[in-house]
C-alpha cells in the first residue's frame, strides 16, 4: 500500500534472549513539543512504537490515525484474553485477532482497509520470544528479523546479510542501529528521529519485560554505538 | 476469482485407503519462521484442508469450518462428515457472494478426509462461488488446469498409499520447478490419523520421478534413433521414392 | 451424593470419582464415568446438578478443543481453569445457570509441573495440592490434612498487611509468632 511504503521504517529483530523494534519517526521539526515525552507514560514518544500488553509491544507503518485505532483494539483484546483466561494473551493470537479485523475491513461493504503494516515482538511460554508481521490484507507471518515502511527493501537485504542465529540481545541492539542508520533517510540520528524498543525476561522473575527507551536513553544508546549526531560529539 | 488463480497450487488425490494432500510451498524467506507458514491446516481429528488464494481470507474461514466442527460434535455428538463440512464451507463462500456489501472469499479449497465409522477416504472442492464437490483427484490455485489434465490422463482408481503420494508429487511438480523443499504433503491415513512427509521423504520420491523420467526419455530417444535408422534403411531401400518419413513408425 | 477426589504428587495429578448415577433414592447405573480428558494434558471431574453436569462438561470440552484447534496448541491448564470458571461464573447470573462443581486437574507442559484446580457451581476457584468434592470430601479432606489446623478457620497463620501512604503502596511482612 501507497501510504505504508512512504512512512517511517520500522525494524525487528529476533534474538536468543529477546526482541529488539526500533522505528523511524517521521513527525519532526523545531517547534514540535516533545518535552511530554521527556518525562512520564511509559517511554517512547508515541508516535510509533507502542505497548499492547506486558509481553507485547508493537511498531506501526502507515496511517497513524489507523494505527492509534488499531493500538486501541489490540489493547482492549489482549485484556480480554487476560480477564477470561488469566494469561497474558499469546503473541500470535495477538496478532491474529488484529488480522481478523483488518480481513474484515477488505471484504465487508463500504470500509476502507487500515492503512498499517505492524510489527510485534513479544513473548509467550508457548514460543518463547517471537516477531511477527501483518500487513493490510490481514495476512501475517513469523520472522526472525525484517523491517516494514520506506526503504524496506535494503533493510531486508543488509538484514538478511548480516543477521545470524542465535544472535543475543546486545548484538541484536546493535544490528538494529547499524541497519537503521544505512536506512534512514537523514544523515544523523537522534531521538528526535528515532523510537527503539526491547523484550527481555526479567532475570529473577522469569516475566516478560518490555522497555520503551525515553528519548534521554536513545541518545545514550546512539552515543555507545558512535552513531550520535555530529554536534553532539563536536561538543564534548 | 482471479486472487484464487494467483494462489499456490494445492492438489488432492484419493487412492484405494488413503488421501493425500500436496500443496506447493512459497520458498520460505530466510529469516521467516517456516512455522507461521501455513497452507494445509486440520479443521478437526479427522479433515483437513488445504487451501489457494488469499491467505487472510483463508484463515478466517478455516476459523468459520473448525468453529462448526466443534459446534457439530456438541449438538449432535458426532464428528462431522468431510461432505457436510464441504457443504457447510461453500455455503459460507456463497452468502458472501450474495449479500449485499461484502466481497466474496478470495479463496478455493481442498477437504480430505475419513467419515466416522469408514474407510473410505473422502476429497471435496469448493470454489469462492459456493460450489462444492466430491473429486477423485483436484488441483486448485496456479495452472491448475495443467494439473487437473495431467490427472485426468495419470489417474486409476484405487491407488495403493505409496501410488497415490507419488501421483501427487508428481502432478505438483507439473508447476513446481524448484522441486521438493516446495512441495509439502499431507497423507490422511484413516480415521484421525494423518502424517504429513518430511522433506527427506519427498525429495527420495522426487529423484525417484526424475529417474523414471529419465529412463522414459532415454527409452524415447532409443526408439527416435531406432525409426530414424529404419527410415534410413526405407530411404536406401526404395532410392528415389520421395517422403515416408512419419509413416514408419516401429512399435516397441 | 456424589463424590470425587483428586490429589498432586511431584509429576502428576491423579483423579477419581464415584460411578454412580442415581435418581432420588434409587440408583439407575453403576458405570458411569465423571471424568473427562478435556485434552491430552487435562482432566476435569464434574458433579452436581445431573443434565446440568454432562451438558456443561461436553461444552468445555468442545470450547477448549475448539482453542487447540485454533491455536495450534492446547491451552495450559492455568488458563483452562480460569476459563471453565469463568463459564460458570457467568451461567450463575444468567437465566439457567449450570449446577456443577468441578476438579481440573492438568500437567503443565510449559513449566513441567501438575495443577489442580478446586471449582464449585458458584464459581470459586482455588489452586490446591488436593481436593475433593461432596459428601466423601468430609472424610476424604481430614485424612488428606496431615495438620487439621491449616484448614480450620478460627485458627489464623498469617496474615497479609498492606500499607498505602505517600510512597504508594507496598506489603509488610509480619511476623506472627511474636
Amino acid at each position: 500500500m501507497e501510504a505504508i511504503s512512504h512512512a517511517g521504517t520500522v525494524l525487528g529483530v529476533l534474538a536468543a534472549d529477546g526482541v529488539v523494534l526500533a522505528a523511524e519517526k517521521k513527525v519532526t521539526g523545531k517547534l514540535l513539543d516533545l518535552s511530554v515525552t521527556k518525562e512520564g507514560g511509559y517511554g517512547g514518544s508515541g508516535e510509533k512504537i507502542y505497548l499492547l500488553t506486558n509481553n507485547v509491544v508493537v511498531g506501526v507503518a502507515g496511517l497513524t490515525a489507523d494505527a492509534n485505532s488499531l493500538v486501541n483494539y489490540a489493547r482492549t483484546a489482549a485484556q480480554r484474553h487476560l480477564f477470561t483466561f488469566n494469561e497474558d494473551i499469546p503473541v500470535e493470537q495477538l496478532a491474529q485477532r488484529l488480522c481478523d479485523l483488518k480481513q474484515g475491513y477488505t471484504q465487508y461493504g463500504g470500509l476502507r482497509p487500515f492503512g498499517v503494516s505492524l510489527l510485534y515482538a513479544g513473548w509467550d511460554p508457548y514460543y518463547q520470544f517471537q516477531l511477527y508481521l501483518s500487513d493490510p490484507s490481514g495476512n501475517y507471518s513469523g520472522w526472525k528479523a525484517t523491517c516494514i515502511g520506506a526503504n524496506n527493501g535494503t533493510a531486508q537485504s543488509l538484514l538478511k546479510q548480516e543477521y545470524k542465529e542465535d544472535i543475543k540481545v546486545e548484538d541484536a541492539i546493535a544490528l538494529v542501529m547499524k541497519v537503521m542508520s544505512k536506512t534512514m533517510d537523514s544523515t544523523t540520528l537522534g531521538s528526535e528521529k528515532l523510537e527503539f524498543a526491547t523484550l527481555t525476561l526479567d532475570a529473577e522473575t522469569k516475566k516478560p519485560r518490555a522497555k520503551i527507551y525515553r528519548p534521554t536513553e536513545v541518545d545514550a544508546l546512539l552515543l555507545k554505538h558512535g552513531l550520535a549526531k555530529k554536534e553532539d560529539a563536536e561538543m564534548k | 476469482m482471479e486472487a484464487v488463480k494467483k494462489g499456490t497450487c494445492a492438489v488432492g488425490v484419493r487412492g484405494k485407503d488413503v488421501v493425500v494432500l500436496g500443496v506447493e510451498k512459497k520458498s520460505v524467506l530466510q529469516l521467516q519462521d517456516p512455522r507461521t507458514v501455513r497452507k494445509v491446516v486440520m479443521l478437526d481429528d479427522h479433515i483437513c484442508l488445504a487451501f489457494a488464494g488469499l491467505t487472510a481470507d483463508g484463515r478466517v474461514l478455516i476459523d468459520k469450518a473448525r468453529v462448526e466442527c466443534q459446534s457439530h460434535r456438541l449438538t449432535v455428538e458426532d464428528p462431522v462428515t468431510v461432505e457436510y463440512i464441504s457443504r457447510h464451507v461453500a455455503g459460507i463462500q456463497q452468502s458472501y457472494t450474495q449479500s449485499g456489501g461484502v466481497r466474496p472469499f478470495g479463496i478455493s479449497t481442498l477437504i480430505a478426509g475419513f467419515d466416522p465409522h469408514d474407510t473410505k477416504p473422502r476429497l471435496f472442492c469448493t470454489d469462492p462461488s459456493g460450489i462444492h464437490n466430491a473429486w477423485k483427484a483436484n488441483a486448485i490455485g496456479r495452472s491448475s488446469k495443467t494439473v487437473r489434465e495431467f490427472l485426468e490422463k495419470n489417474h486409476k482408481d484405487d491407488l495403493t498409499r505409496e501410488a497415490t503420494i507419488k501421483l501427487t508429487i508428481k502432478s505438483l511438480l507439473e508447476v513446481v520447478q524448484t522441486g521438493a523443499k516446495n512441495i509439502e504433503i499431507t497423507v490422511m491415513e484413516s480415521y484421525g490419523k494423518q502424517t504429513s512427509l518430511a522433506l527427506a521423504e519427498i525429495e527420495a520420491i522426487v529423484a525417484e520421478i526424475e529417474k523414471e523420467k529419465e529412463q522414459e526419455a532415454e527409452r524415447k530417444r532409443g526408439r527416435h534413433a531406432a525409426t530414424a535408422a529404419s527410415q534410413a534403411l526405407m530411404a536406401q531401400a526404395n532410392l528415389g521414392s520421395t517422403d515416408v518419413s512419419g509413416t514408419v513408425t516401429p512399435d516397441s | 451424593m456424589e463424590v470425587s477426589f483428586a490429589l498432586t504428587g511431584k509429576d502428576y495429578v491423579i483423579i477419581a470419582a464415584d460411578q454412580n448415577a442415581a435418581r432420588s433414592i434409587i440408583k439407575m447405573k453403576g458405570d458411569e464415568d465423571k471424568i473427562k480428558a478435556l485434552g491430552s494434558h487435562l482432566l476435569m471431574a464434574y458433579s452436581g446438578e445431573p443434565g446440568d453436569t454432562i451438558q456443561f462438561a461436553e461444552y468445555v470440552e468442545r470450547n477448549l478443543r475448539l482453542q487447540q484447534m485454533r491455536n495450534n496448541h492446547p491451552l495450559r491448564p492455568q488458563a483452562a481453569a480460569s476459563w471453565v470458571r469463568r463459564s460458570i461464573a457467568d451461567s450463575l447470573r444468567s437465566r439457567n445457570s449450570y449446577s456443577v462443581n468441578i476438579l481440573l486437574g492438568g500437567y503443565d507442559m510449559a513449566e513441567n509441573t501438575p495443577k489442580l484446580y478446586w471449582m464449585d457451581y458458584l464459581g470459586t476457584q482455588s489452586d490446591v495440592p488436593y481436593a475433593a468434592h461432596g459428601y466423601g470430601s468430609y472424610f476424604a479432606l481430614s485424612l488428606l490434612d496431615r495438620e487439621v489446623q491449616k484448614r480450620l478457620v478460627i485458627s489464623f497463620p498469617s496474615f497479609r498487611v498492606k500499607v498505602v501512604d505517600a510512597e504508594g503502596v507496598r506489603e509488610v511482612d509480619v511476623d506472627m509468632s511474636v
